[in-house]
């Protein structure tokens, strides 16, 4: 009757939301498996009710203990691994010794027995979390008064400056702490699975994000850029555009010549492709003795230079042969 | 020096920012004149290397007069655009082909108009 009930119920919750939406099938799709949620946990309900109801029954009952004796430790012997025949004795005295529903308590006992059996199974396995070895690991922090009027007047203060910048000191005390405890000392507690690296589907059906989602981007990027309100952050702006030098000014920005000073210098070692004597040779010398004396190119420059001019002597060498 | 690198190199890079704040862009250049001479700007900076190299074999006595006379054919073959020469300093405002102050790029009249506008930085008026 109650299964019945509740079905109605549900349709009836079912009716009246496809009457309030559109209708289209999806939503109806979603509607049934709303509704088959909550069936479901109705269903649980009523499991739970049950179980109460027979177990108020076999209170109720205590017809001869012998028969429901006997019921009870086929069941025990039927869920896993059998207990110690000893134990069990000791549940059946101890719930004796009860004043009231002995049956009741003696399988209560049995079953924190079981319960019991399973942990300790567990804990040889090593299936569960020690928490011992989670405290072993942990100590208590403690803060000197001093330093908590510190720390709650740092609060009460702006945590960020106007760069954006978390202020400091707080970073060396976090950093003081972490000295204190390093996080790869001690045994592996192993509560954390290791998160399966999926492989990145890094190719998407698109090659290369898609005009529109540039467009996108950008519109994003417009909408989130206010304007300046005051000059220091129309610096900043100015700053990432580039029309504004970075401070203190670095001399070097945008020159990243990681060459040495004599690969700037000694390069005869280019020379390889001319011939040892002649003009030729001579005016190569020369060439090279000016780009030794030149700051301003990159030694990738220097020798784009030099292949130009072996290049160009190869294409004139029936030309020079004539002559 | 940098600052403008950084700059052309952006441009180069079509990585615009989106400005916080709608600001004027210029989408044409003054006249046709100015717009020559831009064309004549890029192509003097791309055949700069090659014009190098080939004077510098035109312009040594060590190689032989053949070889050099070669070079200048080859030289005069390259478009006539492609030479320094041809570029003009104009304003880059009004392009105004004389009366530009090369520190400013502007003619002398704009400049008159921005300093005493007061829009000109460590611009005064003369006065001794």
């Amino acid at each position: 009757d109650k299964s019945t009930a509740s079905k109605d119920s549900t349709t009836e919750g079912t009716s009246k939301k496809q009457e309030g939406t559109a209708g289209t099938p999806k939503q109806k799709l979603l509607d049934i498996i709303g509704s088959m949620k909550v069936e479901v946990s109705y269903r649980k309900k009523l499991q739970e009710l049950k179980a109460r109801e027979s177990k108020k029954q076999a209170l109720n009952r205590q017809d001869g203990p012998d028969s429901e004796g006997t019921q009870r430790t086929t069941e025990d012997i039927q869920r896993g691994k059998p207990l110690n025949p000893e134990l069990v004795k000791a549940a059946s005295a101890v719930a004796s010794s009860f004043p009231l529903n002995k049956k009741q308590t003696e399988s209560e006992l049995l079953a924190q027995l079981r319960r019991h059996e399973e942990t300790t199974d567990k804990q040889r396995k090593g299936d569960t979390v020690n928490i011992r070895n989670v405290i072993s690991e942990m100590t208590v922090k403690r803060q000197s008064p001093a330093q908590r009027g510190v720390r709650i007047s740092r609060r009460i203060s702006l945590e960020f400056d106007e760069d954006s910048q978390r202020i400091r000191p707080e970073r060396f005390s976090s950093q003081s702490f972490d000295s204190r405890r390093s996080l790869k000392v001690g045994k592996r507690l192993n509560i954390f699975t290791k998160a399966s690296t999926e492989p990145e589907h890094a190719l998407k059906t698109v090659s290369s994000p898609t005009i529109w989602d540039l467009e996108f981007a950008k519109e994003i990027a417009a909408i989130t850029a206010q304007p300046p309100r005051n000059g220091f952050e129309e610096m900043i702006w100015w700053t990432k555009e580039g029309i504004l030098w970075e401070y203190p000014i670095d001399n070097e920005v945008g020159m990243e010549d990681d060459a040495e000073f004599h690969e700037h210098i000694f390069l005869e070692k280019h020379l390889e492709g001319f011939p040892k004597e002649g003009p030729i040779r001579h005016f190569m010398e020369l060439v090279i003795c000016g780009l030794s004396k030149n700051p301003y190119l990159s030694v990738k420059q220097k020798v784009e230079h030099i292949e130009w001019f072996e290049k160009y002597f190869e294409e004139k060498k029936e030309f020079l042969q004539e002559i | 020096m940098a600052a403008a690198a950084l700059w052309w190199a952006l441009r180069a890079a079509r990585q615009v920012l989106p400005s916080p704040c709608p600001v004027q862009v210029r989408s044409y250049y003054v006249d046709w004149r100015m717009l020559r001479d831009v064309k004549r700007r890029k192509l003097a900076y791309e055949y700069a290397d090659e014009r190098l190299r080939i004077n510098a074999i035109r312009k040594n006595s060590l190689l032989p007069k053949e070889l050099q006379e070669v070079a200048d054919k080859e030289i005069a073959a390259l478009p006539r655009d492609s030479c320094p020469v041809r570029i003009r300093n104009r304003c880059v405002l009004t392009s105004r082909p004389r009366g530009v102050r090369r520190r400013w790029r502007l003619s002398r009249i704009v400049f008159r108009h921005f300093a005493d506008h007061a829009q000109m930085s460590g611009v005064q008026r003369a006065m001794w």
